[in-house]
C-alpha cells in the first residue's frame, strides 16, 4: 500500500481525473473530498461490502424458499385485516 | 428472445422487455442484463432474472408494502446515470430479499442497497444508502 501523508487543504490525485482532497481533520475523523467520474462508485466500504455480502446470499434464493416465505407474508397481512 | 435460467427453464421474452444496468448489481458487475416478471398471481414478489447467467436471479419486493416511511433520494444516481430528464413516475423502486436455504420464516429485505429502475429508459441500478434507518437484514416475516 502506497502511504502519503498529507495536511488539511492539500490533494491526491489518481490517474488523470480522480482528486481526493483532504478537507479537515479533527481528532480522530479525517474528512475527505473526492471528484471523479460519474461512472466512478465512491462509498464507505463498510456499507458497499454490506450489500455485496447480502447480493451473494440472495442471489441463490430457492423458488421453493420463496413459495413458503409468501405463506408467512400472507399470514401476516391476514393477521392485520383480522385485527381492524 | 429466449433466455435461459436455471429455476424456470428457457423463457421467451421481447427484446424491449430487458432492463440494463451499467454498473451491475454490487459483486456482480460484469451482468448487465435483466429481466423482471412477477413470482405468481397476486405475489408481492418478483424475479429479477440475468439475461445473461442462467442462475443469477434475485427475489424482490417493493419496500412501501412493507415500510410505507422508506424513501429514497434519486437526484444524485440520476445525474451519475444520466438520465437528465428523468421524473419520479419513471421511476420503481424495489428492495432484494434475502431467505436462508430451508428457512422461509426468516426472509429479510436489504434496504440499504435498494434497486432503482427507470422503467421509461429500461435502466436500473443498485443504489448504497449511508446512514440509514433501516438495516440491511430488515425482517418480512411475522413468524420471526
Amino acid at each position: 500500500m502506497l502511504v502519503i501523508t498529507r495536511k488539511p487543504g492539500e490533494r491526491i490525485t489518481i490517474g488523470d481525473d480522480i482528486t481526493v482532497t483532504v478537507i479537515e481533520v479533527k481528532g480522530s475523523l479525517v474528512k475527505l473530498g473526492f471528484e471523479a467520474p460519474r461512472n466512478v462508485g465512491i462509498h464507505r466500504q463498510e456499507i458497499y461490502d454490506r450489500i455485496r455480502e447480502e447480493n451473494v446470499k440472495a442471489s441463490g434464493i430457492d423458488a421453493s424458499d420463496l413459495a413458503g416465505a409468501a405463506f408467512f407474508l400472507n399470514g401476516k397481512k391476514k393477521a392485520v385485516k383480522s385485527e381492524d | 428472445m429466449k433466455i435461459k435460467t436455471t429455476r424456470f427453464g428457457t423463457i421467451n421474452i421481447s427484446k424491449d422487455k430487458i432492463i440494463y444496468m451499467p454498473f451491475g448489481m454490487l459483486g456482480f458487475s460484469d451482468k448487465k442484463r435483466f429481466v423482471l416478471f412477477p413470482h405468481k398471481e397476486n405475489s408481492p414478489f418478483f424475479w429479477y432474472q440475468s439475461a445473461d447467467d442462467p442462475a443469477l436471479a434475485f427475489v424482490i419486493i417493493s419496500p412501501f408494502l412493507f415500510a410505507p416511511a422508506y424513501s429514497i433520494d434519486a437526484d444524485e444516481t440520476a445525474k451519475k446515470m444520466s438520465w437528465n430528464d428523468a421524473v419520479e413516475s419513471d421511476y420503481e423502486v424495489y428492495v432484494i430479499a434475502g431467505i436462508p436455504r430451508g428457512e422461509p420464516d426468516k426472509i429479510t429485505a436489504n434496504m440499504i442497497g435498494p434497486l432503482l429502475i427507470n422503467v421509461r429508459k429500461r435502466e436500473a441500478v443498485q443504489m448504497v444508502i449511508p446512514n440509514s434507518p433501516y438495516s440491511h437484514k430488515f425482517p418480512l416475516s411475522a413468524n420471526k
